[in-house]
């Protein structure tokens, strides 16, 4: 009777559950009341056990929604509650899962399906390395009878499906979260890898097999089209297994996987995945004719189907496409060592299947466009692309040989003209196919070419290659100066085009110059005759024709050209690209060698934008842009190169053969170019047109931007130019101009900036420290001179306001934060008086311009450059008159702003100001920075009986005085935040003995700053805090444990200075530590920085820590939980040996053990 | 030339000029500009040409600094614009008027009293509820182009 009464009562319950489910579900479907139904279906997933509910409502509720939830209700269960479960528990809940799958294989309601496969694979993880081997292979006993179709179409399906999500779930970039360490994903990762992935592979090929053959035979059958997709799917899933554990070690890797360079992806855009499984799995697939099979499949299909035109993107025929893909990407030791003939083989079985998706590339094209869909040529093209990176260029070339008269790179180029020939047809700009055969086929030549050009020197382009690469850079030549003409008047583009160009277009043009380089002795002379085509149609068609288009032309060649000879310097001196050093060596006379030629006629082009009336009429802006780009590159490669005299060197000291060959070509372009050839007449004709660039194109902003950024730049950085540089007149005389004409004002007032730099650094080239010195005075008195001078007038406050007055002070600013930016040790002294003699007006202008806030942040970002500097060259008398001065600086910043308030009707106007204050206070926080770093690097020659500031009380003082100004709304701008608070923690951890010297209310500031940070979403400024936290912590516990006072009375229980029983600061700090670190969020990688911090405050209050375990420990209503709990504590501070002091040893203890402890207890403590 | 009419203008009203003529291209964010005869800050610069191979010309954006409204503008780069002399002077705040009109006290010593307050409910607040409650308020006043307008306020401490 009882018995029966406790199952109607159980009955009750299970319904009522499932009817209060299924009402959450329907009110979210019909959004009424969603915050309350999520509430009811969370409350189930949270309630201890709820397992019979979840099993009753996925078997017997009508709603497919509510089976989902359930479901999902039933994983996070069991993934919490997982520790508790009985080992009969955990089975059940799998077979439960399996079974219902099974089951109901021919539901309509799919994703249900898809979620309980989903958390059967994710409890079969959790429980993967708990399971014995005879359990495991008891679950996949049943999923391989079901593979093997005993079940029927449907369950087979599912079943493919079951091992999808399984081994999404073992790879670590998709696995679902559940809370665990790295190491248990690793370790599964490794066993299902060597166990299973083949084992599943086989099973579903054989499925694969069988149904495939079923359905070339029969007409109809899509649930047999269905499973084959299911396969081909899965098998896809496992080509693109991140290999790890059977691919051996990396020693055994074979000549054929050498050829691959992972620093390929730096310039691809496609991505191609190389597979390399190892050779456990070269009987699966490679031996058993696997790989032909696919092929013989696909053509099959292909044929059977022909007659639909859509058929191309079925899915079916995706994925065995994608399949295909895969395999041609193997590689490594999968292949055995036989010299690469298996490699070949496998590849040549593949090609014979893929060149039909291809050849002959008219005909197919011609197809695509009158509607033939396009996905099987670009997977064609991205096969190619597969094949290229795991071959050499010749291993490649020579696969089509065996099927037809001519190589791979002669198929490969003429699919490359047919693609380019299509894309000079079309005007539009959108995207069409062609553009993306284009790309991957032009990554497929980065590919080639990068192998044969980069290390391995002996693998080299077959002669086949080198005409097709000169034929395909014609054809790319004659598109690119096609879609220039056609778009000159596309004026709407214009100006995304215009900054896009230069960088964005940066990409293809470099894969066009690797082509072009592969065919150095046809592309170069081309290059030359079609630049002194369109300059002499330029010159006849001058006053008579518009030369738009031949200057759109010439611009396009221009970009074309200096990739081709030239590589780009970013960060580092480029040297002359290895094409050129290695070809041309019949040329002895330099005035003939191709390069020169190329570059003299650039060059003289140049020159003519001297002459005003040929500027006006021959050059535009945007041509001249071109130019200077041009100029930069080049002159970075081939200007007075360093190079030329390592090469003179050799050249008589050892003269080999050998050296001549390899050096002989590059050396005749360099002498032409040295100081000795026409270096200097080049670089005179260089600055005169960088003078012209910033004198005769008033406005042209993005011009003169690359002239001083760029061109300018690139000259001052080679001190053997700056030599020559130096000396030039033209160079004196652009010197003179900026320091006295007005024009050179009316630049931009950052160029002004990069151009005071650049005269700064040029010093690089003048012998004497004496007259480098002087050299910087000259070219910086006219901007202190002038500041100081304005700083005396009477009527400054009312002038000072002026529109002309603001910008003439804004653009000597800028110039002298470009100066002070150039420091070097040679020249420091100058640079140190230059802002010795402004430092008065610096005050009087910060106070005059207290409203003009881009005024205030150059004033400030002058100091901070400067003081970065000098910093750290500073003696002790200098030191301290750069300290006072920025800490009056400081002082008057925020008597001037602190309190203030902006009023403006305008949103953006206020929004702005704030921004505003945001970038002031960064600067100041740079300043502080800056005076920090001179504790740590010091070059003053000082001996120790000067008395020299300390740096830690000043930055603290500093911080104190900032500190005000920050409001938390500021410190929502994430980067004052991140500056903020990592100076803040710098200061702690460097100086924690500074803390107990503060006064109260700067102690108190600091300390709620690093409480605030402690809760902040942001890792890094947790990560910082609790790096403080730690440093003040320990400093205290070690000066303690001697007896002395450590961080003082404040830090202690008891006597706070509010008088209240609140306990010390770092009572505090364990506290709020301890609850974040339970019940809180946070990012698990704070973690070991978070034990870092507690371990030390555990040890100042070891009593407070004990009041605290324990209450935690009472507070737990559950029995086995606090059982659980204070074994938990327990090991905390007692597992690995853990001892009371702070070493090295001990916190890596302590770290260890938090873990174990978080993983112990935070599931149930954030639950419960 | 348009440049030099306006140049000419600016100099009639001899001494305190409301405008400046300078280089569009040297105009910068968060700098002023006169669009539409109002006096703007500048919120947004952009470049581009007329024509792929013309010349260059400034796009700016700005926002009027007494109204709030925004205002647009296309000039040629090398071309001028007219920047507005804007001045600010700090008075110290000595009474809030009930018909609007705040009193402000002059660094000779006189008073100020033809300024009116804000209209706007949110800017008015703050004002007044800082004179309320008793602090020593120091009010910026933004005159630019003959209009003026109170455009920060700063508390110096309480009041003793």
């Amino acid at each position: 009777m009882e018995g029966q009464q406790y199952q109607g009562e159980l009955l009750a319950y299970l319904q009522s559950t499932m009817r209060a489910i299924e009402a959450a579900c329907t009110s979210i479907q019909m959004h009424t009341n969603p915050a309350a139904a999520e509430a009811t279906i969370l409350s189930l997933s949270r309630s201890p056990q709820p397992y019979k509910a979840c099993k009753f409502i996925m078997e017997n509720s009508q709603l497919a929604n509510a089976r989902f939830q359930a479901a999902g209700a039933l994983r996070d269960a069991a993934i919490r509650e997982w520790s508790f479960l009985s080992s009969d528990d955990r089975n059940n809940l799998i077979n439960f899962c399996l079974n219902f799958v099974f089951q109901h294989a021919g539901s309509p309601e799919g994703y249900v399906q898809a979620k309980v496969s989903s958390v059967a694979a994710q409890l079969l993880k959790r429980g993967w390395l708990e399971f014995s081997v005879s359990e495991k292979e008891r679950f996949f006993y049943q999923v391989n009878q079901a593979i093997l179709g005993s079940h029927g179409l449907q369950v087979q399906f599912v079943s493919i499906n079951f091992l999808e999500s399984l081994v999404s779930e073992f790879s670590p970039t998709t696995s679902s979260a559940m809370g665990l360490p790295r190491e248990f994903i690793e370790q599964c990762r490794k066993s299902i890898e060597l166990d299973y992935l083949k084992v599943f592979y086989c099973w579903t090929r054989d499925a694969a097999l069988g149904v495939a053959a079923r359905i070339i035979e029969s007409d109809s059958g899509t649930d047999e089209v269905k499973v084959c997709t299911a396969a081909l799917r899965f098998m896809l899933q496992i080509m693109t297994w991140e290999f790890r554990y059977s691919s051996n070690s990396v020693k055994n890797i074979n000549i054929f996987s050498d050829a691959i360079r992972p620093d390929n992806t730096l310039l691809n855009r496609t991505e191609c995945i190389v597979v390399q499984p190892g050779p456990a799995w070269r009987e699966v697939l490679l031996s058993s004719g696997h790989a032909i099979w696919l092929v013989k499949l696909y053509s099959a299909l292909r044929q059977k189907f022909s007659r639909d035109g859509f058929w191309i993107d079925c899915p079916i025929a995706v994925a065995a496409r994608k399949v295909i893909l895969q395999f041609c990407s193997l590689a490594g030791t999968v292949f055995p060592s036989d010299g690469g003939r298996l490699h070949e083989h496998h590849l040549l079985q593949l090609l014979s299947g893929v060149i039909k998706w291809i050849d002959p590339p008219d005909a197919v094209s011609k197809e695509i466009e009158s509607g033939k869909s396009s996905s099987e040529l670009l997977d064609g093209c991205r096969a190619l692309y597969a094949m290229a990176t795991v071959t050499t260029p010749s291993t490649f070339d020579k696969l089509l040989k065996s099927m037809r008269p001519y190589g791979t790179l002669m198929l490969f180029s003429n699919l490359m003209c047919e693609v380019l020939k299509v894309l000079m047809t079309k005007e539009s700009d959108e995207e069409t196919w062609s553009w993306e055969a284009r790309d991957i086929l032009l990554d497929t030549w980065t590919a080639i070419l990068t192998t044969s050009s980069g290390s391995s020197e002996n693998a080299t382009l077959p002669p086949e290659g080198v005409h097709a690469a000169a034929s395909v850079f014609l054809l790319i030549v004659e598109s690119e100066l096609k879609g220039a003409c056609a778009s000159v008047f596309n004026d709407d583009s214009a100006s995304d085009y215009l900054h896009a160009s230069i960088s964005a277009m940066d990409e293809r043009l470099a894969s066009y110059a690797l082509i072009a380089r592969a065919a150095t002795d046809v592309t170069v002379p081309l290059l030359t005759s079609l630049f002194n085509d369109r300059l002499s149609r330029l010159h006849q068609g001058r006053g008579i024709v518009d030369p738009t288009e031949t200057m759109e032309e010439l611009y396009s060649l221009l970009l074309l050209i200096g990739h081709v000879i030239a590589d780009e310097g970013e960060g580092e001196t480029p040297l002359v690209p290895n094409a050129i050093q290695r070809h041309f060596l019949d040329y002895v006379e330099a005035e003939k060698h191709p390069v020169v030629v190329l570059s003299s006629s650039v060059i003289r082009f140049a020159e003519q934008s001297l002459d005003p009336e040929a500027r006006s009429s021959i050059f535009s802006p945007r041509l001249m842009e071109a130019i200077i780009w041009f100029l930069a590159r080049w002159a970075l490669s081939y200007l007075m190169s360093p190079e030329e005299y390592k090469e003179a060197n050799h050249d008589s000291g050892l003269g080999s053969t050998n050296q001549i060959q390899s050096y002989g070509s590059k050396g005749i372009i360099l002498k032409f170019f040295s100081e000795y050839g026409n270096g200097k007449t080049v670089l005179d004709i260089i600055v005169r047109v960088c003078a012209t660039t910033l004198l005769s194109y008033p406005g042209e902003n993005f011009l003169q931007g690359l002239t001083c950024c760029q061109l300018l730049h690139a000259l001052v950085r080679q001190k053997n130019i700056c030599v020559h540089l130096v000396e030039l007149e033209s160079w004196r005389d652009l010197g003179h101009t900026f320091a006295n004409e007005k024009i050179l004002f009316m630049l931009n007032a950052s160029h002004q900036k990069s151009l005071a730099q650049t005269f700064i650094l040029s010093t690089a080239g003048v012998k004497n420290s004496d007259t480098a010195n002087q050299y910087v005075r000259n070219v910086t008195s006219h901007m202190t001179t002038y500041l100081a001078e304005l700083c005396d007038k009477r009527d400054l406050r009312s002038i000072a306001e002026q529109p002309d007055i603001i910008l003439l002070v804004t653009c000597l600013l800028e110039r002298l934060r470009g100066a002070a930016g150039a420091c070097e040790p040679r020249i420091q002294k100058s640079l140190y008086e230059m802002g010795l003699s402004v430092l008065k007006a610096i005050l009087v202008l910060l106070e005059i311009y207290k409203h003009e806030s881009a005024v205030v942040y150059l004033l400030l970002k002058f100091v901070v450059d400067w003081v970065d500097g000098q910093i750290t060259h500073l003696e002790a008398q200098e030191t301290s008159i750069v300290v006072d001065f920025c800490m009056r600086l400081l002082q008057l910043y925020s008597s001037l702003n602190i309190g203030k308030i902006s009023l403006s009707t305008s949103s953006a106007l206020l929004s702005d100001a704030e921004t505003d204050k945001c970038k002031d206070l960064r600067a100041l926080l740079q300043l502080l920075s800056g005076l920090c770093s001179k504790d740590l690097v010091d070059f003053s020659s000082d001996s120790s009986d000067t008395p020299t500031t300390n740096i830690s009380q000043v930055v603290f003082y500093g911080l104190h005085i900032v500190t005000p100004l920050i409001s938390l709304e500021l410190l929502k701008y994430p980067k004052l935040c991140h500056d903020y608070f990592s100076l803040l923690s710098h200061m702690l951890e460097v100086y924690p003995e500074m803390v107990g010297q503060l006064n109260g209310e700067a102690f108190t500031r600091v300390l709620q700053t690093l409480d605030f940070g402690l809760h902040h979403q942001d890792v890094d400024v947790v990560s910082m805090c609790l790096r403080a936290l730690k440093a003040l912590a320990s400093y205290h516990y070690k000066e303690t444990t001697c007896g002395r006072p450590g961080l003082g009375s404040q830090a202690s229980s008891g006597s706070h200075p509010t008088g209240e029983l609140k306990g010390g600061i770092l009572s505090q700090f364990l506290r709020s530590l301890l609850h974040l670190l339970l019940f809180e969020n946070y990012s698990s990688d704070l973690v070991g920085v978070a034990a870092d911090a507690l371990f030390p405050l555990i040890l100042c209050e070891q009593g407070l820590y004990q009041t605290l375990g324990n209450e935690l420990i009472q507070g737990q209503v559950n029995p086995n939980f606090r059982s659980r709990l204070s074994n938990a504590f327990y090991a905390l501070t007692s597992a690995n040996q853990l001892s009371s002091t702070l070493d090295r040893i001990n916190c890596q203890r302590f770290r260890k053990n938090l873990t174990a402890f978080l993983i112990e207890v935070r599931g149930f403590m954030r639950t419960m | 030339m348009s440049d030099e009419e306006h140049h000419f203008e600016a100099k009639a009203d001899a001494g305190a000029s409301k405008t400046y003529p300078q280089q569009a291209g040297t105009i910068r964010k968060n700098g002023y500009i006169v669009i539409k005869n109002r006096p703007c800050k500048v919120v947004e610069v952009s470049t581009s040409k007329t024509g792929k191979h013309g010349h260059a010309k400034c796009h700016f954006v700005g926002i009027d600094i007494f109204n709030g409204k925004k205002f647009e503008d296309i000039v040629p780069s090398s071309h001028n614009c007219d920047v507005p002399h804007v001045n600010r002077t700090d008075y110290q705040l000595i009474d809030i008027s009930e018909d609007g009109f705040v009193s402000l006290l002059t660094e000779s010593g006189g008073t100020k009293d033809d300024l009116r307050l804000p209209t706007d409910e949110n800017l008015l607040g703050q004002i007044k509820d800082g004179f309320a409650e008793g602090k020593d308020l120091v009010v910026s006043v933004m005159s630019a182009m003959g209009e003026e307008q109170i455009c920060a306020l700063k508390d110096i401490g309480p009041k003793n």
